[in-house]
């Protein structure tokens, strides 16, 4: 018991001298200041860090899809064609489809992807109808809104002819 | 008891044998972590803690839920020793996972089985604390911590969805990750930043991966501490109206019926396993159009709920009334002002909720009726139980159409 005394008269005489309450409202600032400051060089960054994808700016590509000739006038049809894109670290291959339909020399490519909730439409050749499987989205040849959810038309991409082969641009 | 464990040496010293002696200094283990950690009040603590006079089965799930989540931990571990979180490898890693790992399919199902029955037992969690008015004063903390564990199991289901990269998880992510497009304004920041891009590709499944097996298990953990520090230092509400009889100790009645709760459930989590191993569906194609995405089941109300969403109103559908459920859960304590725990004493809450209950009831089971089961695709199914809208023209559709390729 004797050698424990030394030590509790030292913790109590540590007590006393802690500094006054305004000095130790201050220093407790400092502290919280410090932590702000920590606490951000870590946070800071890795949260720049996380939302790097938001500053990647896509550009167009024009892609060769389909011969003029193999879509009649008046049709649809479905094409299909193969990008490489940078999919974050990796370079890919990516496919994509798009909807094309002619009528006359004029040529349009429909994303599809349904504007609703971005499940993939089909075309319907019998009812000249898109129609999505997933919450009932139908839209006309045109690429407008028939019926169900979806809340716009058809996303376009631009589509140029040239020699007889018809590009679509790509955002990637 | 206590004097047994107490590692105090005797005051009073008798002259001991040399033998004695030797024991003494050496003492049983239990001892020397007792005299340093004090592990033993708080053990006697818990296997102590009263249990009001009528609590019995309904209040072992608690227990049940806190046991399913642990092995989800252990075989989400084994899962992620044999599992590559890229999008060229994911799939073949899974297939490798569930074809060619001795015991993977088994374990691999007792992690997918064992998400859907923790679903399951925390909502029935969620309505016994509900109609017992549990969430009372003092326990509203307790409440709220456990609404927020449920949206983190929630947020575990459809990050996990995605990591199989077949053709069920992509596309279901991406109708999940274009919900968040419908918030106006930033909505299409948001998505950019949970797809880490514009489509749903390598740096979706990476950052799902990172959530699911870095984040949301941290969260899970303080969460679930808390609740379970909330639980012991309110103690268990007990039934609505209180019972003839003296609180018993939880150990060893209470914990007997928890063992048996959690053996009954896990008994279920792998029977189902081994029953109905768990499908990998073809790799996720991006340029695929016929396939059908469809969410878990237990998202599938909220799918058919986007299906009756006129043109411009989805985000009813995706926010608001998710928002507002979500909300009336988190409030809950604050919104139900009745001092009462009867349920006749607070109707209004007891009819909403019983109403909320009903409608995602009825909604989920709408779509699980229509929805095409794993492994079909979307259309030939949808005609076949000739629910869809389209029915009649999706029928067609599932022809190969003249004007394709």
């Amino acid at each position: 018991m004797s050698n424990e005394q030394p030590v509790s008269n030292s913790l109590i005489d540590s007590i006393n001298d802690q500094p006054g309450p305004p000095r130790r409202k201050l220093l407790g600032w400092l502290v919280a200041g410090i932590n702000l400051i920590v606490g951000g060089v870590v946070l800071g960054p890795v949260l720049g860090f996380l939302g790097s994808p938001l500053g990647r700016k896509t550009k167009g590509m024009w892609v060769p899809v389909l011969g003029l000739s193999e879509i009649q006038d008046g049709q649809t049809r479905e094409a299909s064609f193969t990008m490489q894109i940078k999919d974050g670290y990796a370079l890919v291959d990516r496919k994509y489809t798009v909807f094309l339909h002619r009528s006359g020399e004029e040529v349009i490519a429909f994303d599809p992807a349904c504007t609703h909730l971005g499940c993939r439409i089909n075309w319907v050749g019998e009812k000249d109808r898109y129609f999505c499987p997933c919450h009932g989205g139908v839209f006309g040849k045109d690429g407008s809104v028939v019926s169900g959810p979806p809340p716009k038309p058809l996303e376009q991409h631009p589509v140029k002819v040239e020699n007889g082969q018809i590009f679509v641009q790509k955002n990637v | 008891m206590a004097e047994i464990l107490t590692p105090e040496r005797p005051v009073e010293k008798t002259p001991l044998k040399p033998e004695e002696e030797l024991l003494v200094d050496r003492p049983k283990l239990s001892d020397w972590l007792e005299l340093r950690l004090g592990w033993w009040g708080f053990v006697r603590k818990n296997l102590d803690e009263p249990m009001p006079p009528g609590v019995g089965w309904w209040q072992t799930l608690g227990n049940l839920l806190m046991t399913l989540l642990m092995f989800q931990f252990i075989t989400g571990f084994a899962l992620a020793m044999f599992y590559t979180p890229s999008a060229h490898d994911a799939y073949a890693s899974v297939k490798h996972i569930t074809e060619e790992v001795a015991l993977g399919s088994f374990v691999r199902g007792l992690h997918v089985w064992g998400s859907t029955i923790i679903v399951i037992f925390t909502v029935l969690h969620i309505l016994r604390v509900f109609f017992w008015g549990s969430y009372k004063k003092p326990r509203e903390l307790t409440w709220l911590v456990g609404v927020v564990i449920f949206n983190v199991i929630l947020g575990f289901s459809f990050t996990g969805y995605l990591l199989p990269w077949d053709q069920k998880a992509y596309w279901a992510t991406v109708v999940g990750t274009r919900i968040a497009a419908t918030i106006p304004v930033v909505g299409h920041d948001l998505l950019v930043l949970i797809r880490g891009g514009e489509e749903v590709g390598a740096l979706t499944l990476t950052r799902f991966f990172a959530l699911h097996v870095m984040l949301l298990p941290a969260a899970l953990m303080g969460f679930m501490a808390l609740h379970l520090f909330l639980v012991r230092k309110h103690h268990i509400a007990g039934p609505v109206l209180p019972q003839k009889g003296k609180p018993v100790p939880f150990y060893p009645v209470q914990l007997f019926k928890d063992a048996v709760v959690v053996l009954g459930g896990m008994g279920l989590v792998v029977y189902l396993a081994l029953a109905f191993p768990p499908a990998l569906e073809a790799i996720a194609d991006p340029s695929g159009t016929d396939f059908a995405p469809r969410p878990e089941w237990y998202f599938l109300g909220l799918y058919e709920l986007l299906k009756i969403m006129p043109a411009g109103w989805e985000v009813v559908a995706t926010m608001i009334v998710p928002g507002l459920v979500s909300m009336g859960m988190l409030f809950l304590p604050w919104l139900d002002r009745s001092p009462s725990r009867h349920p006749a004493r607070r109707q209004w809450v007891i009819v909403t909720g019983c109403a909320v209950v009903l409608l995602i009831g009825i909604m989920t089971l709408k779509g699980i009726l229509e929805t095409p089961p794993p492994g079909a695709h979307g259309h030939k199914a949808a005609a076949l139980k000739g629910s869809a809208p389209s029915a009649e023209a999706v029928r067609q559709a599932a022809e190969p159409p003249a004007t394709a390729p």
